[in-house]
């Protein structure tokens, strides 16, 4: 059955970044096609998402080649709740792009390689088939190494360096589980791997090697969305990259590694079991899920750790935010473990999962934006220079507090509910350890939040805050993307059940 | 026999892969990512199956058994892709050395700490303000276009 409204948010940002490269000499043009690229790219995923809604699992062979063989896009709740998630979060990114991104940079490459990124996050979010996942995973950080070293200086090329090295060894080593998982399962299809699992005697598979493969793609999946040990590329790239760039870099490829972790991991893998028991020392159980359940708690944990520790020291408000998306992450990943390991709290456990990364998308892609919207009226965004916002402009000083507080977790906020689940799945799995992290974990968000705030945004206004000028469009943008914070809040039940819908359907 | 040769042989590539990305200077980090991209292509060709009878699926029709076509169309665009990235590491090596006048990694981050102490000192050295100034400079009347991202 081919459907080509599953491919249309694909399609349409490939169009828009051929056409912007096409129309690169006219400046007008292109940023008009930019900004009709993205809206269209909002109304195609928008309409993916009603026919999901409806139809359940849509799928798309593409030029008509059957599966397993063929390349297959797969769309079902999850794929349109992250999908979803990204056209949220890259609109608001894009058009403060055309106000913060200079001239010269705009004329050279942004809005091309910008919706590059969005056709490889699209096509991640899309492919039924893990080789492709790697290719899309390609398209994506090809685009995002041009994105980090933008500005070309010397932190940039620094932090470029980190960023492109880490994720070249990820890319071999994803190679390498993949050629693994072929020679030991015999398909890369995720429907036919997941099948094969599910009935090794019958197909031949030997699970344990794909346990051993698994993981690696783990590690890759880690690396990508900036789990601890895997976090070192995260404040670099966040500070050096643009900051609308940020914005989609912590909001949405974060979230690529999550929802490939999510679906590799608890769709695919998670069928599979070792007979006679892991084998491992302490760890009890036959499913793979006994096994990524305890190595998703530790890296989940240390990044609350580590991410909230380091983030109550920073004095520059970007090094905060990416170390507070390393702490965030942990917070994303904290109800996956549990739900790895209590299988009773699993669908909950994954609701709670996407609905947070939903949270962090666009409460972190407003900070990121605030943050920029500052630099650019004030010149600076080290708090030490900071002092006085809400006095000067009461709307920046708003865009950080609402951001802020979504991240802690008050209600009306879209961070309240997420918090909530997450600490809910927790409660219900028995997992006290966990419990407890997530608790340190939300005292140090107020911590670093608090800390921001008093230094950079009450008090006298700084010298350089007192004559700030922000820009009407950006304002306007942090104040559309805070209002879409408190909206996910209010109107929490239709976002709650399109993020248990992938649980649901699961069965 | 060609199974031992080629696993004695990817071991070696990852082997030294690994050694020369660990090492100080940043294109010898560049190519040992490309030595171990290459090794994970090898391996990946290696996934599909080796008998001495087999051919490789180049030749249509030649009525020969040919070895599992999918891995070599999968390493084909392992390839490419593995191209592209090469040659932006490459150029982001040269971006490295003139920023940073050095190719040694230790320099490199040490430059940015002398950096910003001098930041502090008063004369902005390239800083992350200093780079994204020159963004904004960019939309200025002066427009200092000193190339801060490459034409292409």
């Amino acid at each position: 059955m081919a459907r080509t409204v599953v491919v249309a948010p694909m399609l349409v940002a490939l169009g828009a970044a051929i056409a912007t490269l096409l129309t690169r000499r006219f400046d007008r043009a292109k940023v008009g096609l930019s900004l009709a690229g993205g809206i269209a790219y909002v109304v195609a995923v928008a309409a993916l998402f009603a026919e999901v809604g409806t139809e359940g699992i849509l799928t798309y062979q593409l030029s008509g080649w059957g599966a397993p063989f063929g390349i297959t896009l797969v769309a079902d709740a999850l794929s349109a709740f992250m999908l979803a998630l990204a056209a949220i979060v890259s609109l608001p990114a894009l058009v403060f792009a055309v106000r913060y991104v200079g001239e010269q940079g705009q004329q050279v490459s942004f809005h091309p390689v910008f919706h590059f990124m969005m056709v490889g996050v699209t096509g991640a979010f899309l492919t039924g088939d893990v080789f492709n996942l790697f290719v899309w995973f390609e398209v994506m950080l090809m685009s995002s190494y041009v994105l980090v070293v933008f500005y070309g200086g010397g932190p940039h090329t620094r932090a470029g360096i980190r960023y492109v090295f880490l994720n070249l060894a990820g890319s071999a080593f994803m190679l390498v589980a993949i050629g693994g998982l072929y020679a030991t399962v015999g398909t890369l299809n995720m429907a036919d791997i997941a099948r094969r699992l599910g009935d090794p005697v019958t197909y031949g598979v030997d699970p344990a090697p794909v346990l051993g493969l698994a993981a690696i793609l783990l590690a890759v999946f880690a690396l990508k969305a900036g789990l601890v040990p895997f976090q070192f590329w995260v404040p670099g790239a966040y500070r050096a990259a643009p900051a609308p760039v940020s914005a989609v870099l912590a909001g949405v490829v974060k979230k690529v590694g999550v929802y490939a972790i999510v679906r590799l991991y608890f769709t695919v893998f998670g069928v599979g079991t070792v007979p006679g028991g892991l084998g491992l020392p302490g760890l009890d159980g036959a499913s793979f899920l006994n096994f990524f359940g305890p190595v998703l708690f530790v890296m989940a944990v240390a990044s609350i750790g580590v991410g909230g520790v380091v983030a109550v020291a920073r004095d520059d408000v970007d090094e905060l935010l990416a170390y507070s998306s390393i702490s965030q992450v942990g917070f994303i990943v904290l109800p996956l473990a549990v739900g790895a390991t209590v299988p009773a709290v699993r669908d909950l456990a994954i609701a709670a999962t996407l609905v947070y990364s939903l949270n962090h998308a666009v409460a972190k892609g407003l900070l990121f934006l605030t943050s920029g919207a500052i630099y650019e009226a004030v010149g600076s965004i080290d708090l030490r220079d900071l002092g006085g916002i809400v006095e000067e402009s009461p709307t920046l000083a708003g865009g950080f507090f609402v951001g802020g507080l979504a991240l802690v977790g008050i209600p009306p906020l879209s961070g309240f509910f997420g918090k909530m689940l997450v600490f809910d799945a927790t409660a219900r799995a028995g997992a006290d350890l966990a419990l407890g992290a997530a608790l340190v974990g939300a005292v140090l968000t107020i911590a670093y939040f608090s800390r921001a705030w008093n230094r950079g945004f009450w008090g006298e206004p700084s010298e350089a805050v007192a004559e700030a000028r922000p820009s009407g469009v950006q304002l306007s943008v942090v104040i559309t993307l805070g209002l879409v914070v408190v909206a996910i809040g209010v109107g929490f039940d239709p976002v709650f059940e399109a993020a248990s819908r992938p649980s649901n359907s699961r069965r | 026999m060609t199974q031992y040769v080629l696993a004695v042989v990817l071991g070696l590539l990852f082997a030294f892969g690994t050694f020369l990305v660990l090492r100080r200077d940043v294109v010898r980090v560049v190519w040992g990512v490309i030595i171990m991209g290459q090794a994970a292509n090898v391996y990946l060709v290696t996934m599909g199956g080796i008998s001495p009878e087999a051919v490789a699926p180049i030749v249509h029709g030649s009525g020969e058994a040919t070895t599992d076509p999918l891995v070599q169309a999968l390493v084909l665009t392992a390839i490419v892709i593995g191209f592209g990235t090469t040659a932006f590491a490459l150029v982001l090596t040269y971006r490295v050395y003139e920023e940073h006048g050095t190719l040694d990694l230790d320099d490199v981050s040490t430059s940015e700490l002398r950096g910003s102490l001098v930041a502090d000192g008063g004369t902005a050295a390239r800083g992350r303000d200093g780079a994204t100034d020159e963004a904004l400079d960019e939309s200025g009347p002066d427009g200092s276009t000193d190339g801060g991202v490459t034409d292409g």
